[in-house]
């Protein structure tokens, strides 16, 4: 009897808390819509600015990237007070990206939610893993740009691409190419890319993903032969002699010690790039206002001392985009990399 | 009825391999690569579905320890299913309601319902554990919990 | 500047006053991380790389460095004492570690497992001092082909986990295996078994399986027992005492499995988990009284604790010499270092030897603060077993929820949580064993992504496997690690007769 009225009093107590919490949400919306009609009527005289603390999702876990990003620009743009509200980071993890998206897509028409995304957000939705793309979100402005590399031991037999893909259009079965992620992803597509423009059969290309940092391990050792990723993480290799590098994936050689010796596809007469490019999105609907505001944040923030250090730090290239270049840049992005993927069979 | 328990859940067992073998055989194949990702499910189902056979025609080698444990007293049944449904419940309004009214409740609750009678000390524990790892989470490491109806 | 020349360079950082007190801070903040649910290192070191940023290098690595392995150091306590691993590298510290805490011996076991903790941790940082350098290529000389073989090893040792019905621990193994198919598939970027959910996308996390398991199971059968008193009285339970025989015990286990803990610690994606595994198995393999583990051993505890505190050290290796993360920590650490103005790789120890040992060597003195932090407060924390049931049976529960969500933030996580731990209830039930579950999980997924990598490699031809020494070694290992067992039941039989 004891426990049925335990339970009995549990469940009351609940239904009458989700009661009170149904108003309770609902009257801070009120709240929140009043202050933004305030605002709106202000928008005359200032343009729109935030009203309530922002919040930053990093649709990945703490640590890597898309995380570094939301955390590094959070704090440098509170820091340096561009942006006098406070923004907390929050991570949205799971499904390369996806879960942070679905998230974010649970947001339309806030003014008060940004996130951070890359290439994942054209490739995964291609994939058929994400049921959002950057189309059902509102992009703000490209912040970063990374290239990739492709690195090959140090005492393999090829000295330049022409070299490898030479070797691979007799016999595309005769090299490994490794990478972080899935075939379909990042690593995979721009090898592909490369290979594509030099006339290689990209459909038979042997491609092996080995996760935490399986891709390093695997050339120095032997057992693949080229390795597809970031140049920051194949630049302090080539420092020890341990790897060399063919080409870097952008349009100009980059900038750094060890940076500027890595020649680019371009020069070696392959005419095809790849950026790694990284910003910020908010949810769909958003205020043009509020976008504008951001937009100029960006900017501001792309421009600072502060946020110039970071990304010597980290290796990362400045590349600035608004919010209507941005659109037009992924779009075009997406169509080229799904046709890509169509010819590898991995489309959805 | 020994005999029973093993023929039951080997039946169980091999529908459940037959299931995942039928959703091997439906996934899709890329020509790029050797061994491709049905590979080792299907190998996993049909082993899976040979030992369920083997276990239907099996004895049941179980000590009388062992086979004491399959029963169980009436009232534990209902204990149990009252901690399933309180859990259940938990999970269902956590995001709802925020993890501090909601841990509360279900220790406060979940104690109670096991036979905890201290009520003042069941109170003051209920409160202070979520309360405490809330604050720990939330404001020492910045990592949100939900906040559900609480306006911190 | 010479190898001598570093280390006592290293030591002048260790031991410099803010040497010390950034190490303190560190394995402080990493017990602390350990014991509290589903915070691991990862999460602890990425809140942390915000608030380094702009402290001395060294100082902030030599503390997130004890932030690691002060997390591993305390991941055990809720292993031992509520059955609900903290972090997934201290799971088979409940194989032995919580039988022995439910006779009474919380405190003892709690000892058990900060002093083998201590060891291994200690053992291993002098393993690495002395051979770091040259570990480096040990850390790369596994390819795919050697990764499979050393995965196909630990899983021989399945039989031997358990007791009675092969049946039972082979279906339990082929299940957990099944498990770590769900999710993308690495080689061909496929959905596999999830349903059409996002959720089940990334596959399920070993932790959730571990708490369902372990701890939610076991609350069923606390649930069942609710009336008896708790383990054992409050004035013994918190006991500390270690007979000589205990430390004979102990020393054996310690010392073998720091090494193998250490080595297997530096292989990238190994880690601190694959690693107290296969140390529990090999110890119970060569133990002379197999039957007692996993009834409170104190050799089946001593092992999994040596072994994860070294393999946390290895880690260590591939990072700082090679600048090859090989774990999600460590990756998060080589982030650490890029915020902080270094760059990690095979220059790291020419170019700053003050990091690179100064890091090594504080970890003699993170091991020692560790365990003079932890053993006073055995007693109390042992306590808690005295609580009355059903508030404890509340809390076990409180923590493993917690434990859970702050893993991915998802709810569907819970009701998984709760799924597990009614399969984890009936699998004790009909006396199916877990730990063949949890080992094939946990080692299937990878030894499928290494045999497929092989495979791809060799255009499909399996004579890679035996083309390698390290892999062929394995294999052949693999196979008399079978066969013994049968070998030695055919033998016993025919002795019989």
């Amino acid at each position: 009897m004891k426990k049925l009225l335990a339970l009995s009093i549990f469940l009351l107590m609940l239904l009458f808390l989700a009661a009170c919490g149904g108003e309770d949400t609902l009257s801070n919306d009120d709240n929140a819509n009043d202050e933004d009609t305030k605002e709106n009527s202000g928008e005359d005289n200032g343009g729109w600015t935030p009203s309530e603390s922002i919040e930053m999702v990093a649709p990945a876990g703490a640590g890597g990237g898309w995380d570094t990003t939301a955390r590094m620009s959070a704090q440098a743009l509170t820091e340096e007070s561009m942006i006098d509200q406070d923004m907390g980071v929050v991570n949205k993890e799971g499904a390369g990206g996806a879960i942070g998206w679905a998230y974010m897509a649970e947001q339309e028409g806030s003014n008060h939610d940004l996130f951070v995304s890359s290439s994942p957000i054209l490739l995964v939705p291609l994939n058929g893993q994400s049921e959002y793309g950057h189309e059902d979100f509102t992009p703000i402005a490209n912040v970063i740009a990374d290239y990739g590399a492709f690195a090959v031991a140090e005492d393999a037999k090829w000295d330049n691409l022409n070299e490898l893909f030479e070797d691979m259009k007799e016999d595309p079965q005769s090299v490994t190419i490794v990478g972080t992620s899935a075939p379909g992803s990042m690593d995979h597509i721009q090898f592909v890319r490369f290979a594509k423009a030099a006339g290689v059969d990209i459909t038979k290309i042997k491609y092996v993903s080995a996760p935490d940092a399986g891709g390093v391990t695997q050339v120095l050792n032997g057992s693949a032969d080229v390795f597809s990723t970031g140049v920051a993480e194949v630049a302090e290799q080539v420092r020890a002699d341990k790897l060399k590098v063919l080409a870097v994936t952008s349009e100009e050689r980059l900038d750094g010690e060890v940076l500027s010796t890595f020649p680019t596809a371009k020069e070696q007469g392959i005419d095809e790039t790849f950026v790694n490019w990284r910003g910020f999105f908010g949810p769909k609907d958003m205020d043009p206002a509020a976008v504008e505001y951001y937009e100029n944040k960006f900017k501001e923030l792309s421009d600072s001392e502060a946020f110039a250090d970071v990304r010597s730090n980290y290796g990362w290239n400045e590349m600035y985009m608004g919010s209507e270049e941005y659109k037009q840049f992924l779009d075009e992005e997406k169509e080229n990399l799904k046709s890509i993927l169509e010819e590898l069979g991995l489309l959805e | 009825m020994l005999q029973g328990v093993n023929r039951k859940i080997g039946l169980i067992l091999a529908i459940l391999s037959i299931g995942y073998l039928y959703m091997s055989y439906q996934l899709p194949t890329y020509s790029y690569i050797p061994v491709d990702a049905d590979a080792v499910p299907k190998t996993l189902g049909w082993v899976l579905l040979v030992l369920s056979v083997a276990l239907i025609f099996s004895k049941d080698n179980d000590s009388e320890e062992q086979k004491a444990k399959r029963r169980i007293p009436k009232t534990d049944v209902k204990a149990l299913l009252g901690v399933v449904a309180l859990l259940l419940i938990y999970i269902m309004l956590f995001e709802t309601l925020g993890f501090i009214i909601m841990t509360v409740l279900f220790v406060y609750f979940c104690s109670w319902f096991l036979g905890y009678k201290s009520h003042i000390v069941n109170a003051i524990v209920s409160i202070v554990f979520p309360v405490a790892i809330y604050s720990i989470f939330v404001f020492m490491l910045q990592i949100k919990l939900p906040q559900g109806i609480l306006p911190f | 500047m010479g190898a001598i020349e570093g280390i006592l360079t290293g030591f002048e950082v260790a031991f410099s006053w803010e040497g010390i007190l950034f190490v303190l801070l560190g394995v402080f903040v990493g017990t602390f991380i350990g014991m509290l649910p589903g915070l691991g290192p990862i999460s602890a070191i990425a809140i942390m790389i915000p608030i380094t940023y702009g402290m001395d290098p060294t100082l902030a690595l030599v503390m997130m460095a004890g932030v690691y392995y002060g997390a591993v150091f305390g991941g055990s306590t809720s292993s031992i004492l509520l059955n609900a691993p903290g972090i997934s590298g201290t799971v088979a510290s409940s194989f032995d570690g919580y039988p022995m805490a439910q006779q009474g011996k919380a405190g003892k076991a709690l000892a058990i497992a900060a002093i083998s903790s201590f060891a291994g941790g200690t053992i291993s940082v002098v393993l690495l001092m002395i051979f770091a350098p040259m570990l480096a290529s040990v850390a790369i000389s596994f390819g795919p082909p050697a990764y499979f073989a050393l995965m196909l090893l630990g899983l021989t040792a399945i039989a031997s986990l358990s007791e009675g019905s092969t049946i039972k621990a082979l279906i339990s193994a082929v299940v957990g295996f099944m498990i770590a198919t769900i999710g993308i598939d690495p080689q061909t970027g496929t959905g596999r078994f999830t349903f059409g959910s996002m959720n089940l996308l990334d596959g399920i996390d070993f932790l959730v399986i571990a708490l369902g398991l372990f701890a939610i199971a076991e609350v069923c059968y606390l649930v069942m027992n609710r009336h008896k008193s708790s383990a054992g009285s409050g004035k013994e339970i918190g006991s500390l005492k270690l007979s000589k025989d205990d430390a004979k015990e102990m020393s054996g286990p310690v010392g073998r499995q720091s090494l193998l803990g250490f080595i297997l610690g530096i292989l990238p994606g190994a880690g601190a988990t694959i690693a107290s595994f296969i140390s529990y198995i090999a110890e119970k393999r060569i133990a002379k009284k197999p039957e007692e583990f996993g009834k409170g051993s104190v050799k089946g505890l001593a092992a999994p604790e040596a072994s994860n505190n070294a393999a946390t050290s290895g880690a260590f290796v591939p990072l700082l010499s090679l600048g090859i993360p090989g774990s999600g920590t460590t990756a998060v650490m080589l982030g650490a270092f890029l915020v902080l103005g270094l760059e990690p790789g095979p220059m790291l120890m020419g170019d700053h030897p003050e990091v690179f040992w100064g890091i090594i060597a504080s970890m003699y003195i993170g091991n020692i603060f560790l365990l003079v932090l932890n053993l006073p407060l055995i007693p109390y924390i042992a306590r808690i077993l005295t609580i009355p049931r059903p508030l404890l049976i509340s809390l076990v529960l409180m923590f493993s929820l917690i434990g859970v969500y702050a893993i991915s933030f998802s709810v569907f996580d819970l009701y998984l949580l709760l799924a597990f731990g009614v399969i984890g209830f009936l699998m004790r039930m009909f006396a199916f064993p877990a730990p063949p579950f949890i080992l094939a999980f946990i080692l299937g997924g990878m030894m499928e992504q290494s045999f497929r990598q092989s495979m791809t490699i060799s255009n499909g031809s399996i004579s890679i496997m035996f083309e390698n020494n390290i892999s062929l070694v394995l294999i052949i290992l693999s196979v008399l690690s079978f066969s013994f067992p049968i070998a030695k039941s055919i033998w016993s039989k025919k002795k019989v007769s």
